[in-house]
């Protein structure tokens, strides 16, 4: 088990400069993210570390090793895909088994270890199960059986969730989480989903066009964005201009939704907004709700549902925001 | 690392450069000693368009292009407007026995063409068992000799190259496409005109152009019926025959000649469908339309009558091997008689079909298969040369390229001529495009993550190939050595120039005995060939089901 170094990793594609001039350090254990909207170099650099990818320049170390250069079969890493990958032409306890024998680990270990592996991952009994009889759910799980077993230095994940349905995505995440813990393995995670980010990671890096936008701890990220496409990204926001909330100077601040309250029941050092409610959608335990201030600006709020509170669209409104809450953006 | 060639590309370079060997020495290079040929005065030692002007200028040539070019147009209009109201009906009217009309409809692609134009000559020739039946009756009909009886042939042999694509298209056309005409108010036939016709369209033409290219370099039905027709591939076996071996400067212009229209057939194709790909991603397959009782008879005779014509000629040589003949004249009794005749001489013939098709099936396989691989998964320049080289034994008509071998190997470093290793080579020449696209079409199934999960958990790419991508590839690789075998037991074209002395196939018997005036042993050996190519088939199929049965 090692940490990751990634320095200077640059690969372009034509004119496209899929991954450029990305460093990166990721510590023993942790579980890392790599976040971002589709087309963003997360897959690419993911696929560098894996070795399906060459570098143009850069480097990538395991603790001290570089394996930049070393063909993927011999880097040691466990890899999940995000169409599974399970070989149809073998059965479950086969597919698990499948890296101890290209390790040429003896017959009865091999056994025992696609068991504890099958347990791991809530399979037990199904060894003798062919891929096709397995759900989408099961198939994952087998993947990640198989990944794990093998006791990899860094273990892959290329959007392994998004195959599956929306219940079944949060509970494998949360299963996910649970078992790199537990074994200590250094994960690298991909995906474009920012609540599956937030809920998994240790640290995330979010990528925009081939470069890091911002590396930190989740919620870091979420309350001090540094740049307007991190605070888009990371959830919704306002991006309102200085000017609309009656502040000096003319760049642009972010302001999340759930920082405003109704003016009546918000301290009373918030600044205060007013405007006209445009739109109410109420969610079950919140209701979301657009408002109008008086130069056109339209402010998004998430507010908790409250019994007798009613809210029409037209109607006159005062909203105060948490100043704590404002983030500058340069 | 030595090399400074990135680990991921090492596997394909290799397969890549042992592809290029192989069909550099066994295809690249022979076809250059016919365009040298071509282009040499009698001498040998200058460059001269003398052979093309001489060849050009005499009129019997010229008739020999008109003749196989018109031939072969009409071939293609006559299959194409047989094949695409029988694939109509197969995919959307409610006739029965489809899955039977359709098994039978293939096996045309894989019985001799030349066995059915053999059958034709004794059913409908001059002294032919049906003609003479109705000139008992005072009841004659023109010659089947020449022109018409060629195109009758090849539109009985070769309709299904249009049928079998044709049919997967109209199955493959979204039903919302023609309910959205339908929606705007455009009547059923005129839907089938206006969208499911232009829709197959692409289909049809590349089902088309297989036959067309096919009649090109078919040798055995001209050579049968043709008589004093020229017709471009028997003359130029005509030619070679005759021709001083070292420098066979008229059969190579008629064989540039050949290759270069069929490249040319294939670039009209490519440029033509190229700008009309119509991707219907089929969620819901083609209703079957509701037609009155008389449309459904009348489409159940059209589709039964078409299988069965075809298959009419080789179930007429099998019964006929079985009768007596004297000479050419047939006598009504039963009689093993003629495999007596045939088998008597020497087993030596049959025997040497069946190591023959079995080597090359082989030797096809393992240099197509990882071929077709590398070209489907490695989209880099190299990748793209090899898949153009792959495929061009298909422009390459059998006699052309056994005129190459001949010319390449009989001195010098490599001397094949007189032996059986350069049948073998040049069948696995003439198959490998066969070979290196069905592989191609099962790889593109192939998930690319399943062989990048097999690398990551520490297989090399070449264990990764053997242990993960040749398992899931079997069933396919498997059909693909038995349609090989097939094909390479009937070949003639390259056979007639190739063999020699005891290494001759049973097409050679055929061919010899049809020359001569053995009809007893040419039915014998027609109806062995027939038994020898359905045989691995029927095998295949049942061995397909079982497999399919145990996995259900």
């Amino acid at each position: 088990m090692a940490g990751i170094v990634i320095s200077g990793a640059s690969r372009s594609f034509g004119t496209v400069r899929a991954v450029d001039g990305v460093s990166l350090e990721v510590g023993d254990g942790e579980f890392f993210t790599l976040l971002g909207p589709s087309g963003c170099g997360k897959t690419t650099l993911l696929r560098m570390i894996a070795g399906f990818c060459e570098l143009d320049s850069g480097e990538i170390r395991f603790g001290s090793e570089r394996i930049d250069r070393l063909p993927t079969h011999v880097r040691d890493i466990g890899m999940v895909f995000q169409n599974y990958a399970v070989f149809p032409n073998l059965t479950v306890a086969g597919n698990v088994a499948y890296g101890l024998k290209a390790r040429k680990v003896a017959g009865p270990e091999v056994a025992r270890r696609v068991e504890e592996a099958l347990a791991l991952v809530q399979l037990t009994g199904y060894g003798a199960r062919w891929p096709h009889q397995l759900s989408g759910g099961q198939l994952q799980r087998v993947a990640i059986a198989r990944a794990l077993v093998i006791r990899p230095q860094v273990l892959l994940f290329d959007e392994p969730l998004s195959n599956l349905d929306a219940r079944l995505r949060v509970s494998m995440r949360g299963e996910i989480r649970e078992l790199q813990k537990s074994l200590g393995i250094t994960a690298i995670y991909v995906t474009h989903d920012q609540e599956e980010a937030m809920s998994v990671s240790d640290r995330i890096a979010l990528m925009n066009a081939g470069r890091l936008e911002q590396v930190g701890v989740p919620v870091d990220i979420y309350r001090h964005p540094v740049s307007r496409f991190a605070a888009e990204f990371m959830g919704t926001t306002n991006l309102l201009a200085n000017r609309s909330l009656g502040r000096a100077g003319d760049g642009l601040v972010s302001l999340r939704p759930e920082a405003l309250r109704l003016a009546a029941e918000a301290p009373t050092d918030w600044p205060t907004l007013s405007g006209t409610v445009a739109r109410v959608e109420l969610l079950g335990p919140i209701v979301r709700l657009d408002m109008r201030l008086g130069d056109g600006t339209v402010i998004k709020a998430a507010l908790l549902d409250q019994p007798g509170q009613s809210l029409q669209a037209g109607a006159a409104l005062s909203l105060a925001y948490d100043p704590a809450r404002l983030t500058v953006l340069p | 690392m030595t090399l400074g060639v990135p680990h991921g590309q090492r596997l394909p370079l290799a397969i890549a450069a042992l592809g290029f060997a192989f069909l550099g020495l066994f295809l690249l290079y022979p076809l250059f000693n016919v365009f040298g040929a071509s282009l040499l005065d009698a001498e040998g030692d200058r460059l001269t368009l003398a052979n093309y002007t001489k060849m050009l200028g005499r009129p019997f040539y010229r008739a020999a292009i008109v003749n196989t070019l018109g031939i072969g147009l009409a071939a293609t209009v006559l299959t194409t407007a047989l094949a695409v109201p029988f694939a109509f009906a197969l995919a959307r009217l409610p006739i029965p026995g489809k899955a039977a009309i359709l098994a039978l409809a293939a096996l045309p692609l894989v019985l001799p063409s030349f066995v059915s134009a053999y059958a034709i000559v004794l059913l409908l020739g001059r002294s032919g068992i049906v003609t003479q039946w109705l000139q008992s009756w005072g009841l004659g009909f023109g010659s089947i000799y020449g022109g018409g009886g060629i195109v009758l042939v090849y539109t009985l042999t070769l309709y299904p190259y249009v049928l079998l694509p044709t049919v997967a298209a109209f199955k493959a056309v979204d039903v919302s496409m023609e309910e959205a005409a339908q929606g705007l108010g455009s009547s059923p036939r005129r839907t089938v005109w206006t969208v499911t016709l232009p829709i197959v369209l692409p289909a049809v033409l590349a089902g088309a152009l297989l036959v067309f290219i096919e009649t090109l370099e078919n040798f055995g039905v001209p050579f049968v019926l043709a008589e004093d027709m020229p017709i471009f591939a028997v003359e130029a076996f005509k030619l070679f025959i005759g021709e001083t071996a070292p420098n066979p400067a008229s059969a190579g212009v008629l064989g540039v000649l050949l290759i270069l229209t069929t490249a040319l057939a294939l670039l009209v194709q490519r440029r033509f469908l190229a700008a009309r790909r119509f991707a219907t991603n089929t969620r819901q397959a083609p209703p079957i339309l509701r037609i009155g009782r008389g449309f459904k008879a009348a489409a159940t005779l059209y589709c039964w009558a078409i299988v069965i014509l075809a298959l009419v000629p080789f179930l007429a040589i099998v019964v006929l091997s079985f009768l007596e003949f004297r000479g050419p004249v047939l006598h009504g009794h039963f009689s093993l008689a003629n495999f007596a005749g045939l088998f008597d001489r020497s087993l030596r013939p049959l025997l040497n079909t069946l190591v023959f098709a079995t080597l090359a099936a082989a030797s096809v396989t393992l240099i197509g298969v990882p071929i077709g691989y590398v070209v489907t998964r490695f989209r880099s320049g190299v990748a793209t040369v090899l898949d153009v080289v792959a495929t061009l034994p298909f422009a390459v008509a059998g006699t052309v390229l056994a005129i190459g071998f001949v010319v390449s190997f009989n001195s010098g470093m490599l001397v094949l001529t007189g032996g059986p290793l350069i049948l073998v080579l040049a069948y696995s020449v003439r198959k490998m495009p066969f070979a290196v696209r069905s592989a191609s079409a099962i790889v593109h199934q192939i998930d690319v993550s399943l062989e990048e999960a097999s690398i990551s958990l520490g297989r090399s790419p070449w264990q990764t190939f053997l242990r993960i991508v040749v398992p899931l590839m079997l069933g396919g690789i498997l059909s693909g050595v038995v349609l090989t075998w097939v094909t390479v037991a009937s070949e003639l074209s390259a056979t007639v120039v190739l063999y020699s002395g005891p290494w001759r196939t049973m097409t050679v018997v055929m061919f010899q005995a049809l020359e001569g005036s053995g009809a007893g042993i040419a039915t014998a050996a027609a109806s062995t060939l027939i038994v020898v190519t359905l045989l691995p088939i029927v095998l295949l199929y049942r061995l397909v089901r079982r497999y399919e049965l145990s996995m259900s």
